[in-house]
């Protein structure tokens, strides 16, 4: 009987899974990425982000049912840097063998890569540089022809489809860009305090400084003695905001705004859905509430 | 045949790409669990004293072999020097209908709780319900061949099947001599204990996730082994286990598993009138349910029941009662457990003072790569 089980198992599991419909399926580790694939791809893709929208990226439990969607994709989107680490299981887990993994951190500008040795004393660095680059429209312009190459490779047929939509996207970032640029350029103190090191290429972008973070090194909670160090740069420099992901605790914020006068802005390192233009509509809602015109705050 | 296989698996993963060492160098985690230990178990002479005990060091070898392959070798290093606790390669791409096949020496796929390594309980010490009905002074952990595929389903709900086929040694139960002088062991035989036992594992568990984050795993598992081999006797052992884990605020969920076991166990002897080897066989069932709440991230609390009949001929239900606290400084790289176990054996079931009572507190800290949680 036990046998005759094992059996029965065993013929059930030789069952393969469907073949692919017409359009191409991307799987993304995150809503920015697959919205990217998703301008770049039209019709012609299916995308989906693993990674929910305000959830906290670096730290994302891996689901059975992640890798039963992966095994039905063809592209699969990493972040890399080693923010999404979690994607190696769901991948491995997905048995795809037909599945083509891009690494979208490929042709970025990396900043802050580490150029001395890195140990975890220094709290949860990423040693191949900070990964959160999305948050600059111009490196979006990468990963939409990093994108557009590779959809190229798997329907070659479409090559000239996807670089036009990705030249398409790259101009509605530039755009995004300057547009960002001019609204920033309205806010009298460019100085902001972040919780994470979320937005060094935000800043970079649109030409704020950040002048501290709430957690004293990456990946630790804020502590006292570090908060009252924050507290005298806010007041020293007049710092009007402290940028929030809104999965951390709520408590230093609120320490802040109290003692140093400054407006905490809520807002998610992600774009809400995987649709085309969700992306560069994030990036525009973020740089609004910096400037007090939008909401999220 | 274990340091063989070791040897040949060490092979595999640095002889790949010498080269490029520099890639293909494995991920290295080295994880202490120190701890203290308190009980008032009076059969022990070091009971209510608290003791100090090093405890396991593990050190976890793995990396990717190839595009298609993984390889993994877990070490432990304790007061009996080093032992291989795991070591299995993984064929993940490349087999027909996404089957994968897994080999070497590897805690086996029964249940929840077999294949985690101690250091991720929230607790001391592994249910003794697991320990009384399955195989193995740790775990059920043998060297073996694993295939496993995905059965297709509706939606994103996820069913896998995978089917073992094990050495079969840990199934070994020594035999006592039943004091007949043509008992084959009084005359110096053995019961055909370097026999071959092939032993079979097989595995059927279904996932559904509820909402974004959260969801409900079901599983059954059998297996079955020869732990006599001259008197054909068998241990077999059943399972069905429930994990559901809800997340109940972007920080906090909540998770609630259990497991049901039945053994049918096979006592082998030896009829000195008939000459000939005999068997009874002991039909035992019960099981755990437990509770882990996790909060802030760092910090968790939960408790949780078993009970189980004893795997002897008319044993009695024994029962045993956890609570536990944690606090994670940051993640796995440095924990501190607290742990109160009440144990109440057979006929002693309903407080009475031969309760067993341990307080265990760990420390257990991680170094290396930290990888991503599984659910």
């Amino acid at each position: 009987m036990f046998r005759i089980t094992i059996v029965l198992i065993l013929m059930l599991a030789l069952v393969a899974p469907g073949a692919r419909a017409g359009a191409i399926r991307v799987a993304a580790s995150t809503t920015d990425l697959a919205s990217i694939a998703k301008s770049v791809g039209g019709d012609r893709v299916e995308c989906f982000a693993i990674a929910k929208a305000g959830a906290d990226a670096h730290r994302v439990e891996v689901l059975p049912s992640y890798m039963v969607k992966v095994s039905k994709a063809d592209v699969y989107l990493k972040v890399g840097l080693g923010l999404d680490q979690w994607a190696d299981p769901i991948i491995d887990g997905s048995r795809n063998s037909k599945l083509t993994v891009v690494d979208c951190s490929a042709g970025i500008p990396v900043l802050e890569k580490p150029t001395g040795g890195v140990n975890a004393s220094m709290g949860d660095v990423h040693p191949n540089g900070n990964p959160h680059y999305w948050l600059d429209p111009r490196n979006g312009a990468v990963v939409a022809r990093t994108v557009a190459d590779a959809l190229a490779r798997i329907d070659a047929a479409h090559a000239g489809e996807y670089h036009a939509r990705a030249g398409e996207l790259a101009k509605q970032c530039e755009s995004a860009w300057e547009n960002g640029k001019q609204i920033a350029a309205t806010i009298p103190n460019r100085t902001v305090l972040t919780y994470h090191r979320s937005w060094p290429y935000f800043a970079d972008a649109f030409g704020f400084e950040i002048a501290g973070q709430a957690e004293p090194v990456p990946g630790i909670p804020p502590t006292a003695k570090h908060l009252a160090e924050l507290v005298e740069i806010a007041r020293a420099r007049k710092i009007p905001v402290l940028i929030q992901e809104p999965y951390f605790s709520a408590d230093a914020g609120k320490f802040l705004a109290r003692e140093a006068g400054l407006r905490v802005v809520v807002m998610p390192l992600s774009c809400d859905s995987a649709d085309a233009g969700s992306y560069l509509a994030h990036i525009d809602a973020v740089i609004k509430s910096l400037a007090g015109a939008g909401e999220g705050s | 045949m274990e340091r063989r296989l070791a040897l040949v698996l060490f092979s595999a993963a640095f002889f790949a790409a010498p080269a490029r060492a520099g890639v293909t160098n494995p991920n290295i985690s080295v994880i202490g669990q120190p701890f203290m230990r308190w009980h008032d178990d009076a059969s022990d002479p070091s009971h209510e004293r608290a003791t100090l005990d090093p405890g396991e060091v593990e050190g976890v070898f793995d990396a990717y072999l190839n595009p298609y392959a993984s390889g993994t070798f877990v070490l432990t290093f304790g007061e009996d020097g080093a032992a291989l606790e795991e070591g299995y390669f993984q064929l993940l791409r490349g087999l027909p209908a996404g089957l994968a096949l897994k080999g070497g020496k590897y805690r086996m796929d029964f249940g929840k709780l077999n294949p985690q390594h101690p250091h991720a309980y929230p607790f001391a010490t592994r249910w003794r319900v697991l320990s009384s009905y399955l195989p193995g002074e740790e775990s059920l952990n043998e060297t073996a061949v694993e295939l496993s595929g995905r059965i297709p389903a509706p939606g994103d709900f996820s069913l896998t099947a995978s089917a073992d086929w094990m050495n079969g040694d840990t199934f070994r139960v020594a035999r006592e001599p039943g004091g007949s002088p043509d008992d084959p062991l009084a005359q110096g035989g053995d019961d055909d204990a370097g026999s071959p036992r092939p032993a079979f594992l097989g595995r059927l568990s279904g996932f559904s996730a509820i909402g974004d984050r959260s969801g409900l795993e079901l599983g059954l598992s059998a297996t079955t082994g020869i732990n006599n081999v001259a008197a054909d006797a068998r241990t077999s052992v059943y399972g069905a286990d429930a994990k559901v884990k809800l997340w109940t605020a972007d920080n906090a969920y909540l998770l609630v598993q259990g497991e049901f076991l039945r053994q049918d166990l096979d006592h082998a002897g030896w009829d000195s009138t008939a000459a000939a080897y005999t068997t009874s066989r002991t039909h035992s069932n019960g099981g755990y349910i437990h509770a882990d709440y996790n909060f802030k991230i760092r910090y968790n609390a939960g408790g949780g029941y078993e009970r189980f009949r004893q795997p002897v001929a008319g044993g009695d239900w024994d029962q045993a009662f956890k609570l536990w606290v944690g606090l994670s400084l940051m993640e796995e790289t440095t924990a501190f457990r607290l742990d109160w176990d009440r144990y109440l054996p057979g006929d002693t079931a309903g407080g009475s003072p031969d309760a067993i009572n341990t307080i265990t507190l760990r420390a257990v800290f991680s170094m290396g790569p930290h990888k991503a949680h599984q659910f």
